[in-house]
């Protein structure tokens, strides 16, 4: 804990990742206004006392709609993050472990998913799903999980044959107590490291796909359709276009941060 | 691999509900169950799974890719004589070439300035200018690509008037003399090319550095500094050309995000590559274009691989020499 302290990285990483994360849990206590309350009356207002970040084409507040768009985007990170890492260690660990045929057959299929661009992939999906932000996650996790899969299955290559493992096998430990108890827990950094970069590219593809219109879609409000909206007005309304920029910038930066400031705090050669 | 490919891009068009009888019969409230069911035969939708997978592959291979169901039936692929000997362009066939030349073009900025930040700041470790371009490197993985082009627009384009911010050619482009068609395409292109380089910039900056800080740990580098070599030669010379050789794989990996990154950049500044040729066609369940870019897509990453792998062989010598596996 001490040494995570004293890495500049990951501290600040961290706490912008829980500043974020206090202000989207408690999004419904702060916010001066309802996110998709229309108010005909304040269209397009610049930022003010009454509206600190003004308001939008429809007059809604936009300083409350960035601070439910922060839900949507931690809750987006870390879904897909999960469904990815939870088939990148499953698929990887039958790889590490079993190798032969169950390790060629899974690492073909991993190189096909990686030769297909993934952004195409991740849009051609959800065109033909409807637009939601389950199906999002769902399906940026499912296009996202070849990178741990190949970590896993690199850290299994070369724990498989460490004298406590083969130990474990003598005794007559089943396969999975093997995996779960001992290959599993040896290999946990670089699956952690991963996977907090991971949240912060899920973060960045959410916003393209609201961006786009197939994301998160009205009224809920996400940091990407509130730019959307930014594109129609940029020519009179900065405020729309500026400060959920701004948000996903703050948060992929925080996330990777975190995530390179792990990396040196959990590598046991930088423990001196 | 390449039936692999073939299968998922097939596989996914299934796994929708609806298909495009249901899109092309919902704007047409006329369209009777029996006229949808001649459409469905038309398509041969109405066959099993398998066998449609089969008769597309069967094309595939004869590299007919089929014609959009959108855009007045134009072939996807390659362009197509009638009888009459009328030409339709390939959807593709125009799209692509743009596509490539921007994402060539970014490959080559991204190249020169991440070389060049990556050398300056190992060089110069830890000082400020290293911490400099280390946050960079940190802003540009975390800024927003299509945020970023939002307010390059609104800067050059809205406010100051510099740049033009949609299309590829101006009004009245055919008037223009070679030379000015020229610098009004590079005028149009200076915007989508910055922002499909920048994140390709930062992590290449990043690997350049990490690189070269490696190698001038190394003992044939202080070798050549004992030898008594000036400091630029020993850095220029000896040193990156070890720190770049990585690059070429590096580059052959980037080439699905680079043409994925596309989409956005493109759809954007309304430039008519194969990124927006794709959304267009995802906003219309146009299937035949989707799984046609889908494969080429993937194609093209393929031979990006290749290309890597050949390139690192003949650059290397340990490589070609068979040394090192």
């Amino acid at each position: 804990m001490n040494i995570f302290l004293k890495n500049p990285l990951a501290l600040s990483g961290l706490i912008i990742i829980l500043t974020i994360l206090i202000l989207a849990l408690i999004a419904p206590i702060i916010a001066p206004y309802d996110p998709s309350f229309i108010d005909i009356n304040s269209i397009l207002f610049p930022p003010s006392i009454d509206h600190l970040m003004g308001t939008d084409g429809l007059g809604r507040d936009v300083f409350s709609r960035m601070l439910y768009g922060a839900q949507i985007s931690l809750l987006v990170g870390f879904v897909a993050v999960g469904i990815a890492s939870l088939i990148g260690v499953i698929l990887g660990s039958l790889a590490g472990f079993y190798r032969g045929w169950v390790d060629s057959l899974i690492m073909r299929f991993v190189d096909i998913m990686l030769s297909i661009p993934t952004f195409f992939l991740i849009l051609a999906v959800i065109a033909f799903l409807t637009p939601s932000i389950w199906n999002i996650m769902i399906v940026i996790g499912l296009t996202s999980w070849m990178g741990v899969t190949r970590l896993v299955r690199a850290e299994f290559f070369s724990l498989r044959q460490r004298e406590y493992v083969l130990a474990a096998e003598t005794m007559g430990s089943n396969h999975f107590s093997i995996i779960v108890k001992h290959l599993l827990p040896n290999s946990l950094t670089p699956i952690i490291v991963s996977s907090v970069l991971g949240i912060a590219s899920a973060v960045l593809v959410e916003s393209g796909l609201s961006f786009l219109g197939l994301g998160v879609q009205a009224p809920t409000a996400s940091w990407g359709n509130i730019l959307t909206d930014g594109k129609e007005y940029i020519q009179f309304a900065w405020w729309l276009s500026l400060f959920p920029g701004l948000a996903i910038l703050i948060t992929v930066l925080g996330y990777n941060l975190l995530g390179e400031g792990l990396r040196d705090v959990l590598d046991p050669k930088n423990k001196d | 691999m390449l039936i692999g490919i073939s299968l998922v891009s097939f596989f996914i068009m299934h796994l929708a509900p609806g298909d495009v009888t249901s899109s092309e019969a919902s704007f047409n409230p006329k369209a009777s169950e029996e006229s949808r069911q001649k459409l469905r035969e038309l398509y041969n939708l109405d066959k099993p799974v398998i066998i449609q997978y089969g008769l597309w592959v069967k094309r595939i291979v004869q590299l007919d890719f089929g014609n959009s169901f959108a855009s007045h039936q134009k072939p996807v692929l390659w362009e197509r004589t009638d009888k009459s000997g009328n030409v339709t362009k390939g959807l593709i066939q125009e799209s692509l070439p743009i596509t490539l030349m921007i994402n060539l073009l970014g490959i080559c900025i991204i190249f020169s300035i991440s070389i060049f930040l990556g050398t300056l700041s190992a060089v110069r470790q830890n000082t400020w200018v290293d911490r400099s371009i280390t946050l960079f490197v940190f802003i540009g993985f975390a800024i927003p690509g299509f945020w970023l082009a939002l307010l390059l627009m609104y800067w050059t384009g809205v406010s100051n008037q510099w740049l033009p911010i949609s299309g590829l050619h101006s009004l009245g482009y055919q008037n223009l003399s070679g030379f000015g068609q020229f610098i009004d395409l590079l005028k149009h292109l200076v915007l989508p090319v910055s922002i499909s380089s920048l994140s390709g910039l930062a992590g290449i900056s990043l690997y350049v550095r990490n690189g070269m800080l490696d190698i001038l740990h190394q003992d044939f580098i202080t070798t050549a500094r004992s030898k008594g070599l000036k400091e630029s030669k020993v850095v220029f010379i000896h040193a990156l050309k070890n720190a770049i050789l990585p690059l070429i794989t590096i580059i052959g990996l980037s080439i699905p995000g680079l043409i994925g990154g596309s989409v956005i950049a493109e759809s954007i500044f309304a430039i008519p590559g194969m990124g927006k040729l794709f959304y267009d066609s995802v906003l219309m369940r146009d299937f035949p274009v989707i799984m046609g870019i889908l494969t080429i897509g993937s194609f093209l990453t393929l031979i990006g691989n290749l290309l890597a792998d050949v390139g690192y062989a003949w650059a290397d010598p340990r490589v070609r020499k068979g040394l090192v596996k």
